[in-house]
This record gives C-alpha cells, structure tokens and sequence, in this order.
C-alpha cells in the first residue's frame, strides 16, 4: 500500500503524541523541533518550548542551521542563559520531557553522541554532549528520536554520553538520577521500557513493517509482547501543518 | 585611563600560556578577529573554554596554539563538525576536558560566586563522568550533602585568566550589552580575573546610562574595550550581522587535513595584515553589508 506521509513525517508526528498540554519540553534541532511545534499548534497550545543556551517559546518563521542561528530565536519569549533554561529551569526540576537524538543507543536507552570507534584505541570524535546530557540527567522523562539501523540500535555502545536506565534495573536511581527515557521512535518503530528490567520493549510498529523485520534490523533483542498494535498514521491536518508551515524548506525533516 | 584598545593592543595582554575562555557559540559571536590575531601574535600554549565548542576555539586549535581545552562538546551546527578539535582529541595532541553544556557553565557559575565548588546532577552515571576522572581528577569530587547525607558529584569553580567576549555595543568603560541569548557569557565574565571586551560599535556612556538594566557585563571587571565591527565573522552576531555561510563552508573545507587548514591561516590569517585586512579580503565593504540583519528578524 502506497502511504502519504515519509517515514521522518511518522517519526514528528510520533514525537508530537508524546507531549501534552501544559508541559515543558526541552528540545534539540531537527525531528525534536518538528515533533514540539507541531504539538504545540495542535493539541498542547500552551506547552513551553525550551532551547538549552537560553530560548523560550520561539517561533521562527524560517528554519535555522542549529540552535545557534538567529533563525530559531525569533519572536522568542525569554532570551536568557545555560544557567537560566539548564540550571533554574532544568536542573531545579521543572522540565517534564527532554527530546534526545544520538548516534548510538543500547537496550537501557543510554545514548551516545561522543565518539565512534574504541575511546581507548582508534575514534573518530563526533560531538559530544551539549546539553544532552543534563537533559538526560533532570528531564522527568525523555524522548529518543533515532534511525533504525542496527549500527545506532546496539547491544553495546562506544560511549554513554548521556545515561538512560544504565546497567537496567534501579542502576539509574542508584546513580543519584531521577527520571529515565519512556520512549524511543524509531522510523520503523515505538518502544517503551520494561518497569522492572528497564530493558527496551516493543510497543508499536509502523504501518508496513513487520515485526520480523523491526528484530532483524537492531543489534539487540528487545522484549516484545504477545500482540504489537500498528503505529497510528499522520492525519492529513499533522502532514498539512509539517509541510506547510513547521519546515516547508524540508530543512529537519531530511 | 581609559579601556579603548586597539585589538592588536588587546591581544597583547594575553600571555602564552593563559586561559581565556571564548564568548563563541557554534557559528555565533565566535570571537574570530581576536582568535585571528592570537595566531598572527603566536600566542601559545592556551587554555581554552567554553560550554559549547565553537568556531574560535576550533581556529585556535587549528593554528596549534591550543594545549588543553574545557568544554561540553560542540560543533558548527549543520554546516559540521569542529574538525580541527576533533583531530586533536583523535590523535591526542589536545588534551581534551569533555562536560556537558550545564556542568561548564555551573564551574563558571561558582568562579563567578567565589564558591569553593559547586554540587551538580549532571555528569553521574555517564563515561564523561569516567574520563574526567580519568584526565582532570582533580576537579571533581563525591561529596555528601551535609544536611541529607545524599551523595552529590561536585565540581571546582573555572576561573579563566581572562574572558573575551564579543558583543553588540559597549561604552568606553566596557559596559557591555548582550542582545540575544547569552548563553555562559555573564558567568565567564564574572568567573574571570578579567575580560576583554569586543564589540561592534563603542557607544556614549550616555547612551548605556539611559538602558543600564541592558547591561550584561559591568565595566569593572573589562580590562580593554575594543571597538572591532564584523569581528566576529564569518559567524553571526544577533541583530547586527548573518553568518557568512560560502565562508563558513570555505572554512569547514579548508579543515578537512593538516595541510589545508595552515593554506587556509596562510590566506586569511598570516596573509593579511589585520582584520581590516581580512575583512577586505572576504569581500569588503560590498560584500558585507550583504549580511547586516534586519531590524526586525535580527538575522
């Protein structure tokens, strides 16, 4: 069956499901901004968007290289500081949902965007962590947004820039860290996390995909349950809103 | 007496050997005529920080002026990576000290106080975490709360010899406006023993009287003001300028090997005399007022 809609369009829209009215979400370029307007200019009007070096409530008319650009800033509500969004907003405890992307993931949702390769021998240096991993630390829940490849879906990752649930089980509260990721969107797939194991769990899988096909193409066995219901599809007002006015230059959405 | 400097003046103070922290984030009020000044007057052996990696440190690093840099990774956002520091963490001539954005910025933020340290959530659980113990042990500690008893990770305070920050508009005392985010730059400034300040146009001290509560950093703590228009090009400076994207791609090309990054300080640093020089050399006159914002937009 032909669909309407690509694969990133799903993944936004995914994103955008998981916000809800009111709260306040911290976000990184790319999908997560997709995902947070969109939410936003549809069923979570007065949800707060947060940019970690010191933006609150943007609403760009053109779309920006990165966080940097002036682009992404516009009309915004507080232009402030890291220690103003990360620290009085973030680190005091008032963000609900933190969007992450990355390189590589593992089963327990700890994410890496530092290097690839062997930290000890041969890598190549990639980003590191900005604000991903204060976010990862003090965001109530986060969000991963990531391809589904089975080189970024892996059993072990090169490096945890940012902790998810770390070891699984209560190694996260151990660690002194509250919250955790509760969902990773794939662009063939949703998983949750186990509550006691804390190991990635199938919860949906898109339309046109196979569950088989989801298991082959990641490093590692998720838990999967007895039934796996089909993502809900983009209805035609989100696709409307995504194309024509949150990224009409196709600039996030590849 | 006053601040007024020449920048050549300015980067003069600056010894061999010193930590500055950079203003610079990304591809935006990068302090590049000051960085491009430091390799024309050799200046070696820095420290460099910052919270978020950024095209001044990543020329910096280029020219090989750079030993250590403390920062919470970075990047020139879509139009690439910081190449030049990521060579050098790859081959381990950059001795590398990796936070995340928040955790640089609190260390500033306790230079800033006069605070012995300061306690964060950040960082736990995590290999960044690892590595810092494993490079930089000695900034970093397990403390317990004294009140709860709960175990916090705590980090010592940055104090940089010197901050240099680029801006909108200062006075002659270095009373400096900060339109836009500002991200870590207050706390640099004020985490400091001293900052230098560029800025775009050197205004009336008048006119920073009629707006103080716009005053980001305070002109006590500004050792030399210079006024340096486009010095933070090929970056953007919010309000004032776009970035220069064909010169942030020529860059980004240029740090691709060794050898084309000193071609590329050959040309557009050894190569011209100053940043008049420079600026001449991206185009002039013409070619700049292409990128001066709108009112409005601020880009």
């Amino acid at each position: 069956m032909d669909r309407d809609y690509t694969p990133s369009e799903l993944m936004a829209v995914a994103g955008a499901r998981e916000l809800r009215d009111r709260e306040v979400v911290a976000v990184g370029l790319g999908l997560p901004v997709v995902a947070s307007f969109l939410a936003k200019m549809t069923h979570a009007p007065e949800m707060t968007i947060l940019f970690e070096l010191g933006v609150i409530d943007p609403e760009p008319k053109d779309q920006g290289v990165g966080l940097a650009d002036p682009r992404v800033w516009y009309r915004a509500r507080v232009l402030s500081s890291f220690v103003d969004i990360l620290g009085s907003i973030l680190h005091k405890g008032r963000v609900d949902v933190g969007f992450l992307g990355g390189l590589e993931t593992d089963r327990f949702g700890n994410l890496n965007t530092s290097l690839v390769g062997d930290p000890k021998g041969k890598f190549r240096h990639m980003v590191g962590s900005g604000g991903a991993n204060d976010i990862a630390s003090s965001a109530r829940r986060t969000i991963i947004i990531m391809r589904h490849e089975e080189r970024k879906l892996k059993q072990a990752i090169s490096f945890v820039t940012s902790p998810g649930y770390i070891g699984g089980g209560d190694s996260r509260e151990r660690a002194g860290l509250r919250g955790g990721p509760s969902k990773v969107i794939t662009d063939k797939a949703i998983f949750g996390f186990h509550p006691e194991t804390r190991e990635m769990m199938l919860l949906s899988i898109h339309p046109g995909t196979t569950v088989e096909d989801v298991l082959d193409t990641m490093g590692f066995s998720p838990v999967v349950p007895g039934r796996v219901p089909s993502t809900e599809p983009p209805t035609a007002d989100q696709l409307r809103l995504i194309r024509e006015q949150i990224d009409p230059q196709r600039m996030y959405m590849g | 007496m006053s601040k007024v400097a020449a920048l050549a003046e300015a980067v003069a103070s600056v010894p061999s050997g010193a930590h500055i922290a950079l203003s610079g984030f990304a591809i935006t009020r990068c302090t590049m005529a000051f960085a491009r000044e430091v390799i024309r007057q050799g200046i070696t052996g820095l420290t460099i920080s910052q919270c978020v990696g950024a095209m001044d440190a990543d020329l910096l690093v280029g020219a090989g002026l750079v030993d250590r840099i403390i920062h919470g990774g970075g990047s020139l956002d879509r139009f690439g990576r910081l190449a030049c520091v990521n060579r050098g963490i790859e081959n381990g001539s950059l001795h590398a000290e990796e936070y995340s954005s928040l955790s640089v910025a609190f260390r500033y933020l306790a230079g800033a106080l006069g605070l012995p340290f300061i306690p964060i959530r950040s960082l736990r659980g995590s290999d960044l975490l690892k590595q810092l113990e494993e490079r930089a042990a000695s900034e970093l500690a397990s403390i317990a709360d004294p009140f709860t008893g709960e175990d916090w990770l705590a980090l010592k305070p940055l104090l940089p010899d010197v901050a240099v920050v680029q801006v909108q508009i200062a006075d002659q005392d270095g009373n400096a406006w900060i339109r836009g985010p500002r991200w870590d730059n207050a706390e640099q400034a004020r985490a400091s023993r001293r900052t230098i300040v560029l800025a775009e146009q050197i205004v009336p001290g008048e006119t920073i009287r009629q707006d103080p509560e716009r005053t980001i950093i305070p002109g006590l703590l500004v050792s030399h003001v210079v006024e340096l228009p486009f010095g933070a090009h090929p970056t953007t400076v919010y309000g004032v300028y776009d970035y220069d994207a064909p010169e942030i791609e020529r860059y980004v090309e240029a740090t691709r090997t060794p050898e084309s990054v000193r071609a590329y300080l050959d040309e557009y640093v050894y190569g011209v005399k100053d940043h008049q020089g420079y600026l001449e050399k991206v185009g002039g006159q013409q070619h700049l007022s292409a990128l001066l914002a709108d009112p409005v937009l601020g880009y």
